[in-house]
């Protein structure tokens, strides 16, 4: 044969090859949007909605550029609100929008992106399903091409819908469009960092809860930066402390978006999204399929004395969830507590404005530290909720997943199955508000902190624990009600009940729809004359629902379905 | 005698599907019970009705003479269950589910599963089934997996033992190991109800079987007298022998000669007459295959469209094993 011909004939074969390897490609792309379409819609709608809001929210409130210098000052001036918000760069409105609420949409879109990546990568191989399609011409390395594409395509999304957002509430474009892409990029870091964590840790409960932590961690750290950082002369425009320039959401507030409209930033997480991309992508092309990095250690041989009830056995399954929300729960507190003494030193930067603010809260009998106190105490509220929810979504996986089948065959009956996720999980809401209330003590007690008494502090954190231990027992019903729709319903009852009551204000609810949520019903103490009939209300709302749940679990089949 | 399970007009409805039309079920003491019937046929609905899983849409179940919805604990406390498809935890070792299952089955009073003689059967179990314990639950393959519920079930002594479908996934050589174990506890007094569709080990192990289709039972006795409605399988060479005298006879049915071979069926329990007729031919080659399960299954499911798959002959110990399957049963 000719050398010529070979050598056509070889091209043809590698032309074959690729467009093969497209195929593959383009079908698992379109699996990948299939299996997602409702997940993928309510998290860019969701986004989307979020940053419309608060949109509206914000011109409604301070449609005015000097109501807007006005509180961008007493915000510069309190690093416990620029922890929450974000980098003040200026009283123009757009600016002032995303001063406050692009960090919330870079948190959003980077879990939206880090969950994902898991979902497509070790979640699949942990079921086996990657197997299944390793087997075929697409092999290890075009899924892992394919969940990149559609994580790239759906962050695109995001961006769009702030985009659209913002520029529907009048904002001006460019600066809308630089947001936009601002959160899709920080979703696109955290896409890379979600398949990179995938390669190293062996499960996807893991890769999730590691990748998860590394968004939030990066929420704090920009949060560090900005408290820290430098105001002007005027108090509206600020420099970030050096903290933020370790988070990917740090890097998309310095795109300046309405201000200084910078795009080079931009670049930063972009390439982080590649770095990681590649180094999951080096990392998967060596590993054997359904391996880790971080190899699964051998287990016990025998079991552990103590390992002898239903009740044991749930304990060990939830202890990781337990001991990750409590030590948020620490955290929280920890951090509450050293709000204070960061306030009395910003104190000296506009003596006046906070003077004002002071007084009038002095003239409601609450200190600003207690405000922010109660204020975090709610977010430890929500992190004991979501603890408590997900011991109802265990009782549910092991019911679905068939292991509840071998529990139930021995002697445990159905009640006492259900009767020992009760009490953990309460048990568990007790403990998160314990070590949150701790936190902010221990901190108060060592920044030398008087403006809040240690009681105050037990008293906000047991006020949080009706509203947590409505999302114990009202899944706990839904669960003997109607099991297979435990799972859903609790994240949506969760999700519904954080966004109307801790995040209706910011968004500009009406009172009475935000009432809807149990956390609007939360106590606040102050001092003398704290109102506490809310939480008794939904004290006795918990412990009615969990009876029920208890008495319709006896005559509960247990069902897969 | 007594009876350890019964069921009597056994129904269960999943809105308008029949899982159960009217079961009746009896298990007596000390046998090792065949529930047979191919997938969909609602072997694994009664077992979780007999486990109080699920509830009865109508009908009674007793298990020890008592109710397994109502008093699920006090049923749960004499028995030990094998799914066929056994779920683990999957940060538990195997080792760590088995002692779980043994403790909870012993209540927190007998104790006994922390006992020498409880950890030596467990050693001696996991040694004979070849098992490794100290994996995570989710390191292991579908046989380990299975290995768990068996080793969890067979390391203390119940009255009962739920099986099905146990060996699903495990080589030949644990099949072997399964069946001596369950013979072994048998001798110890247990009552055996093991559902299967795996023939073999139910003709192996079982004297009685009931085999169910469409949620009722449709046949039931002892292998023997089943074997006796069915017909014995003879064949010899076919050297020019005049089989005229053969055809003859009235225990004779469907002679004809094919391959090489003269074949006829003949009832089995009149299967002497035609020794002499044979001896008298003086036929060379003698083969005379008495009915398998599978002629008797296939008798009952043979209507509807069913397949029998025959393993490779390359499996490890070259023998065939017939699985059934028949559709349209829900």
């Amino acid at each position: 044969m000719p050398p010529g011909r070979r050598q056509g004939g070889a091209a043809i074969g590698s032309a074959r090859e690729d467009t093969a390897e497209v195929k593959a490609l383009r079908i698992l792309w379109g699996q990948r949007l299939r299996r997602d379409r409702w997940q993928v819609m309510v998290w860019v709608l969701g986004i989307g909605a979020l940053a419309l809001f608060a949109a509206a929210a914000i011109q409604q409130t301070f449609g005015e550029q000097s109501s807007r210098a006005e509180i961008l000052q007493v915000a510069v001036a309190t690093p416990a609100i620029l922890m929450l918000r974000g980098l003040a760069r200026g009283a123009d409105q757009g600016a002032f929008t995303f001063f406050q609420i692009y960090s919330f949409l870079a948190l959003l879109a980077g879990l939206m992106s880090t969950f994902l990546a898991v979902r497509h990568s070790r979640a699949e191989e942990e079921s086996g399903s990657a197997e299944l399609i390793s087997a075929t011409p697409a092999g290890r390395l075009i899924p892992a091409a394919a969940t990149f594409l559609h994580g790239t395509a759906t962050n695109v999304l995001v961006g769009l819908a702030v985009f659209a957002a913002f520029a529907a509430q009048g904002l001006d474009p460019a600066g809308s469009l630089l947001a936009g892409a601002a959160t899709g990029a920080v979703g696109m870091a955290f896409l890379g960092a979600g398949l990179l964590v995938a390669q190293l840790m062996g499960t996807a409960r893991g890769a999730n809860g590691l990748s998860a932590a590394l968004v939030v961690l990066a929420y704090f750290l920009r949060g560090i930066g900005d408290a820290t950082g430098t105001p002007n002369a005027d108090g509206t425009v600020m420099t970030a402390g050096a903290a933020s320039w370790f988070s990917p959401i740090g890097w998309g507030q310095q795109t300046f978006a309405y201000t200084g409209d910078r795009w080079s930033p931009l670049l930063l997480p972009l390439t982080l999204a590649v770095a990681c991309g590649g180094a999951a992508w080096v990392i998967l092309q060596r590993r054997d399929s359904g391996t880790s990095v971080w190899g699964a250690l051998p287990g016990r041989v025998a079991a552990r004395p103590g390992l002898g009830s239903a009740t044991a056995l749930a304990l060990r399954l939830q202890a990781g969830s337990i001991i990750g929300w409590s030590l948020g729960g620490l955290a929280t507190g920890l951090l509450a507590g050293s709000l204070g003494g960061a306030i009395a030193a910003a104190d000296t930067a506009d003596s006046n404005i906070t003077g004002s603010l002071r007084a009038m809260l002095q003239a409601q009998g609450v200190s600003l530290t207690q405000l922010f106190i109660s204020a975090l105490f709610s977010i430890a509220g929500v992190l004991a909720a979501t603890c408590a929810l997900q011991a109802i979504i265990r009782l549910r996986q092991e019911e679905a997943g068939g292991t509840a089948e071998i529990l139930l065959a021995a002697p445990v009956s159905r009640t006492r199955w259900l009767a020992g996720y009760l009490v953990l999980g309460a048990a568990s809401v007790v403990l998160v508000m314990v070590l949150t209330a701790f936190g902010a003590w221990f901190s108060l007690t060592v920044s030398r902190d008087t403006s809040v008494d240690g009681w105050t502090v037990w008293e906000t954190a047991a006020a949080q624990l009706p509203a947590a231990l409505i999302y114990l027992a009202v899944p706990a019903l839904v669960f003997v009600l109607r099991p297979s729709a435990t799972i859903p319903m609790g994240w949506a009852l969760l999700g519904a009940g954080v966004v109307l009551g801790i995040f209706g204000g910011m968004v500009g609810l009406d009172q009475d729809v935000r009432n809807i949520s149990p956390f609007s019903h939360t106590p606040v103490p102050n001092g003398t004359t704290t109102d506490w009939t809310g939480a008794w209300w939904m004290l006795a709302i918990a412990v009615l629902a969990a009876l029920v749940a208890l008495l319709g679990m006896r005559r509960r089949e247990i069902t897969t379905a | 005698m007594g009876t350890i399970i019964q069921t009597v007009g056994l129904h269960k409805h999943f809105g308008r599907v029949r899982a159960l039309d009217g079961l009746d079920l009896e298990v007596r003491r000390g046998e090792i019970h065949g529930f047979l019937g191919p997938n969909g046929a609602g072997k694994s609905t009664t077992l979780r009705i007999l486990l109080g899983l699920a509830r009865a849409t109508a009908g009674t179940a007793r298990v020890f003479g008592l109710d397994p919805w109502a008093q699920s604990v006090q049923v749960h406390r004499r028995l030990a269950y094998v799914p066929g498809d056994v779920r683990l935890w999957p940060n538990l070792s195997g080792g760590e589910t088995i002692d779980l299952l043994c403790r909870l089955r012993e209540g927190t009073s007998g104790r006994a599963s922390e006992g020498a003689a409880y950890r030596q059967r467990k050693a001696y179990l996991c040694d004979a089934f070849d098992f490794d314990p100290g994996k995570k639950g989710r390191a292991y393959s579908k046989g380990n997996r299975q290995k768990v519920a068996l080793i969890a079930a067979l390391a203390t002594d119940a009255e009962l033992y739920l099986f099905d479908e146990p060996t699903s996934g495990l080589d030949p050589l644990m099949e072997m190991v399964f069946r001596r174990e369950t013979l072994a506890a048998v001798e110890r007094g247990a009552t055996v109800l093991l559902s299967s569709h795996i023939l073999s080990e139910v003709e192996v192990l079982c004297r009685r079987v009931s085999i169910i289709r469409g949620g009722r039972i449709v046949d039931g006795g002892t292998l023997d007298s089943l074997r006796h409605l069915s017909r014995t399988e003879v064949s010899f060479a076919d050297d020019g022998v005049d089989t005229r005298t053969l055809g003859g006879l009235g225990t004779v049915h469907d002679l004809r000669a094919d391959g090489g071979r003269v074949r006829f069926g003949a009832d089995s329990d009149r299967i002497a007459e035609v020794l002499p007729v044979l001896g008298a031919l003086g036929v060379q080659g003698l083969i005379i295959t008495p009915p398998s399960l599978e002629e008797l299954f296939l008798r009952h499911y043979g209507d509807t469209s069913v397949a029998d798959e025959h393993d490779a002959p390359g499996t490890a110990t070259g023998r065939r094993r017939h699985r059934l399957r028949a559709r349209g049963h829900g």
